[in-house]
């Protein structure tokens, strides 16, 4: 199986590197970048078309695009959603660059500036399927937590994908876990994507241009984790003019600045947002400090920082520069020699270099680096301790894409990454040096990868995109290699039918090391090595889409079923800690998810917006090992993200061309847990624990075995748009959660005392839910 | 670990206050499974004490809080040299210790590091608990010291140090406990160790400054067996999985057989001290 496999991937690399002389005759072709008329931001999915030869071509994710055309006079269209479409006439004698900006459609009221990547016909037409694109314009208008626009949890209304629970950014994709997500940001990447242990996401919205979700039919150019790719890309700035946005909200104010470097050849974007939870605390603590039993509350904020910058080098040379900063910070200082501070933060930056060769070959290559740490340190009088862990990467990437005609797109391209895992570095001390431990296990990681794919399309009807990805990782002495095959293909029963198919194959090498049911910021990231084997995964998926009513309304189910194998997780009571065997505390096992998807998208119109349902299952198998009976005793059970049904309705309605109504409704089956269904009384040893009637030891039966209640919100938004004096400025008002449903966040059970006597009497369960209503304001500015 | 623990349970604890202050927290009924209620024992054997035994049996959750005394279990006790001796029925309160026993032996128990014993519990429906257990070499308490701050009057408090040499040939595990006044009362501090980072060096174990003049402490530390390690780290870990979203449940590793529960021989060092 697998030498076949080689020799289409190197007959790919070949097709590519060939000259292809003789299909160019008579046929030039045209590329360059689709922007925004207003910022100049690359849009990502628009389309330039030529209707009288019913072909086109759509933006890749730089904004570039490659059409192949025959020689002559043609006229172009050239459109997005939320923007005004342009037609061009154009005499094509040679191969050309030309570039179009589209003004924004925001003031007219048959197109609602909401939506997401392309159009309807176009999300028809191609063949990559189970992929979700979302605009931070279209985030921008849903209600949210806080008032605090996320795109993370903007992703978790979309079908296939599960939240970790109420209020969580965390993504569980097709059956995936938290860390089976690749997170890129401008092709760098991000291991933490959360702020204040996943209630935020680490994207900054007046940052982030656009995000792309990929769910399956993974293209060749993504791999390294499992189950989804998160693909943003940041705002690249004005390069006509200066201007200044931001917001100020309940919890958090942000500030962006962007303008031109050099008019028309470069510009720049600087955007930074901080929390103020910890300028109110300081003030309670301080009103309180002569309160007696009083205990200070801890400072808490986080910041982020984001920068890009590119510049034109000349006709055939742009360099992109991305930086981003953030820090979550937990500090407590008490009066009786206790202090505690904890930080954690990811550091990214990259640097992008887009070459054109010709106007069928371009070339970006990347070189970037990151970093994700946590440090903790503890002082209680005379001692003193700390603890950090981090991941570093530095890493290169190269993407050849090639349009040698209208049929085929062919890309390919390489990366190297080296990884160094800090899994734990402890020291703790007295100042008398009387106590003195130190720790630190770090090892080396090498990881590459090449790929090549082609699109192409065979006929009117049938489009193919197949490629084939060869991945290595290196840990020392050990060594991991894996083929990942990729397929796509659509074919259109009608014009307005397509069916959908894509199979792809995934290797994970780099693991996060966590007993909790949720991702803390003390996670760490943990290389394949000897005893712990990379995770890998396949998964096949169909579909069908129609485009209904005219165009207005696409329809798509899709089927899913992915395998998973060399799943982890870790044996009870693991030492997950400065533990220089880490390999042993593994536990591996098997998993497997299949649903059904539907969703139904409108995109255009004063009222868009869409309703997905998805109905699925996923399971984890760990049968006895290492000494252990396994999880669940080796039988099968459900993970604490499995949902059997979610249905989400998100609506979008532009009342009047100051005035936009939002409403996003969530429903979603119990999420599974572990109650104890047992209990027993332990005394403990001679002068320690309770008697009997004191604190019970919960015994649990299987895991996950009991489901909570049902899980269902209301948000309801709205944004005006204000008429300042300069610029434009809006004021966004949000309820979460309007209905004020308890939903479950977890079940734990009490004590019943007798108030008298104050024996415990008998047990009771208790569901503790996390948000109540919350409405939010939040007031945005840009001039 | 305790870091991760420590995390857990501070967010745990936030979210159940949070929560209780907006009044987000409501009864609910909930529909348990069916588990077989399983004999627990508690026995901690030391050398030159009565041995004695608790025998209870594990209940649904949400049943009612009082325990069922059972009667009809029998206690075996064989001793390193195959001598078998009963535990009587005989349910009581420990003075001393004010822990309730329901088995109590005749005789104080011979026993030396390295003795192995066994213990055979059954009853009448059929239920049966075996366990073994090992006595652990003594480690002594080095030093003990204590040193005051620089305060006056009620501020003025003293640190206690704790040394001691941890054997580099085997793994080892350790609890160390200090009491004010009395050992009846609950600890003052009670910590559960290895030497996973420590292995045969010095072991320095201190609390911060929270003990005034003229307090008079009981220092006890206890060199456990593995099982009984592991036993008590999956006690805490499951009472603490109980109204804590973020830690994952855990099973309870008895050192028994056949039931739940402890079965060990304690070896431990005590030093008294008054911090003047």
């Amino acid at each position: 199986m697998r030498l076949p496999l080689l020799a289409v991937c190197l007959s790919l690399l070949a097709l590519v590197l060939l000259p292809r002389a003789g299909q160019a005759q008579a046929r030039y072709t045209l590329t360059g970048f689709i922007r925004s008329g207003a910022d100049k931001s690359v849009l990502p999915g628009a389309s330039v078309a030529v209707p009288a030869l019913g072909t086109g071509a759509t933006a890749d994710s730089t904004g570039q695009y490659a059409l192949t055309l025959p020689a002559g006079r043609h006229q172009l269209v050239i459109s997005f959603i939320g923007y005004q479409s342009q037609t061009r006439e154009l005499n094509l004698t040679h191969n050309q660059r030309l570039s179009f900006s589209l003004p924004e459609s925001r003031n007219e009221l048959g197109e609602v500036t909401v939506v997401g990547s392309g159009t309807l016909e176009q999300k028809l037409q191609t063949p990559q399927m189970s992929v979700e694109h979302l605009t931070t314009r279209e985030a921008k208008l849903l209600p949210a937590l806080f008032g605090e626009v996320d795109l993370l949890k903007t992703l978790q209304l979309k079908p296939g994908v599960q939240n970790g629970g109420e209020g969580t950014g965390g993504l569980y994709v097709r059956g995936g876990s938290a860390d089976q997500n690749l997170f890129l940001l401008d092709d760098a990447v991000v291991y933490n994507p959360s702020h204040l242990f996943g209630l935020f996401s680490v994207f900054n919205p007046d940052a982030v241009q656009s995000v792309d979700l990929y769910k399956g039919g993974f293209p060749a150019q993504y791999g390294g984790r499992l189950s989804s790719v998160v693909d943003v890309k940041l705002r690249e700035g004005d390069p006509q003019k200066y201007s200044v946005s931001g917001g100020l909200g309940l919890i958090s104010s942000r500030l962006t600045l962007e303008g031109p470097i050099v008019k028309d050849k470069g510009a720049f974007i600087v955007s930074g947002r901080r929390t103020y939870f910890d300028v109110f605390t300081r003030q309670i603590n301080k009103l309180n400090k002569n309160t007696e039993d009083y205990s200070p509350i801890p400072d808490y904020y986080f910041s982020d920082f984001n920068a890009k910058a590119n510049y034109k080098l000349g006709a055939k040379d742009q360099l992109f520069l991305t930086g981003y900063y953030g820090r979550d910070v937990f500090g407590f200082n008490s009066t009786n020699g206790f202090n505690f501070d904890f930080s954690w933060g990811n550091t990214v930056g990259s640097l992008r270099w887009n070459h054109v060769f010709s106007p069928k070959l371009f070339v970006n290559t990347t070189v970037s680096a990151t970093r994700y740490q946590y440090s903790i340190a503890n002082k209680l009088d005379q001692f003193a301790f700390s603890l950090s862990s981090d991941i570093q990467d530095y890493a290169v990437r190269t993407d050849f894409e090639y349009a040698p005609d209208d049929r085929h797109v062919f890309k390919a391209g390489a990366t190297a990454t080296s990884h160094l895992f800090g899994v734990g570095r402890l020291q703790a001390g007295s100042q008398d040096g009387s106590l003195n431990i130190g720790s630190d296990v770090q090892y080396h990681g090498q990881e590459a990868s090449l790929y090549a794919a082609d699109n192409f399309k065979a006929t009117d009807k049938l489009q193919l995109e197949y490629g084939l990805r060869l991945t290595g990782f290196r840990s020392g002495s050990d060594w991991f290699g894996g083929l990942e095959p990729r397929a796509s293909a659509r074919y259109s029963l009608t014009p307005k039918t397509s069916l959908k198919a894509s199979y792809a194959q995934m290797y994970q090498y780099v693991h996060l090391v966590t007993n909790s049911g949720a991702s803390l910021p003390t996670d760490i990231w943990y290389p394949s090595r000897l005893n712990v084997k990379p995770q890998r995964s396949q998964q096949v998926a169909t579909g069908v889409s129609f485009l209904l009513l005219g165009g207005q309304y696409l329809l798509t189910n899709e089927v899913y079923y992915k395998w998973a194998r060399n799943q982890v997780d870790f044996r009870d009571g693991a030492q997950l800690f400065a533990n220089a065997d880490l390999d042993a505390e593994f536990l591996f096992g098997k998993g497997w998810s299949y649903g059904n998807e539907l969703y139904l998208e409108k995109k255009t119109g004063r009222t868009t917006g869409w309703v997905g349902y998805t109905l699925a299952w996923t399971q984890r198998n760990f049968q006895p090992q290492r000494g252990t009976t396994g999880i669940n005793n080796g039988k099968d059970f459900f993970p604490t993200y499995d949902r059997r049904h979610n249905l989400t309705v998100v609506v979008l309605h532009q009342l009047t061309e100051r005035l936009n109504l939002t409403g996003s409704f969530v429903y979603t089956s119990g999420a599974p847990t572990t109650l104890p269904a047992g209990r027993f009384q332990l005394q403990d040893i001679f002068g320690a624990g309770d008697q009997l009637g004191g604190n019970p030891v919960p015994i649990y039966p299987d895991r996950n075995t009991y489901r909570l209640a049902p899980y269902h919100r209301l948000d309801l938004g709205v944004v005006y748009k204000l008429k300042p004096r300069h610029g434009e400025s809006d004021l966004t008002f949000s309820v979460y959660n309007a209905y004020n449903r308890r939903n479950p966040y977890f079940v734990y059970f009490d004590q019943v005392k007798d108030k008298a006597t104050d024996q415990v009497t008998s047990y009771r369960a208790r569901q503790v839910s996390l948000f109540p209503v919350i409405p939010s304001v939040t007031y945005n500015f840009k001039f | 670990m305790f870091v991760a623990t420590l995390l857990k349970r501070w967010i745990g604890l936030s979210l159940l206050l949070g929560a209780a202050g907006c009044n987000l927290q409501k009864d609910i009924d909930v529909d348990l499974p069916a588990v077989p209620s399983q004999l627990v024992t508690e026995c901690y054997l030391r050398p030159g004490e009565i041995p004695r035994l608790t025998v209870s049996e594990t209940t649904p959750y949400l049943s009612t809080a009082q325990p069922t005394l059972l009667t009809d279990v029998t206690v075996t006790l064989t001793l390193p040299n195959g001598q078998q001796q009963k535990l009587q029925f005989r349910p009581g309160l420990d003075r001393l210790t004010q822990k309730i026993y329901t088995h109590i032996g005749q005789r104080a128990l011979v026993a030396r590091p390295g003795d192995t014993f066994t213990l055979d519990v059954q009853d009448s429906k059929g239920r049966h608990v075996t366990g073994t257990a090992t006595m652990p070499a003594l480690v002594p308490l080095d030093t003990v010291e204590w040193k005051f701050n620089d305060k006056t009057g009620e501020q003025r408090k003293a640190y206690v140090l704790t040394k001691f040499r941890d054997p580099a040939a085997t793994a080892d595990f350790y609890r160390l406990q200090i009491h004010k006044d009395s050992i009846s009362v609950d600890s003052e501090r009670d910590f559960t160790l290895d030497d996973r980072l420590t292995n045969g060096t010095q072991m320095t174990l201190g609390t911060s400054y929270r003990f005034s003049a003229n307090d008079t402490l009981l220092i006890t530390l206890y060199h456990l067996d593995e099982p009984y390690y592991r036993f008590l780290q999956s006690v805490d870990d499951a009472r603490n999985a109980n109204g804590n979203p973020f830690a994952q449940p855990a099973a309870i590793r008895s050192t028994v057989q056949g039931g739940v529960g402890v079965f060990t021989v304690l070896s431990s060092d005590r030093r008294t001290i008054i911090v003047k």
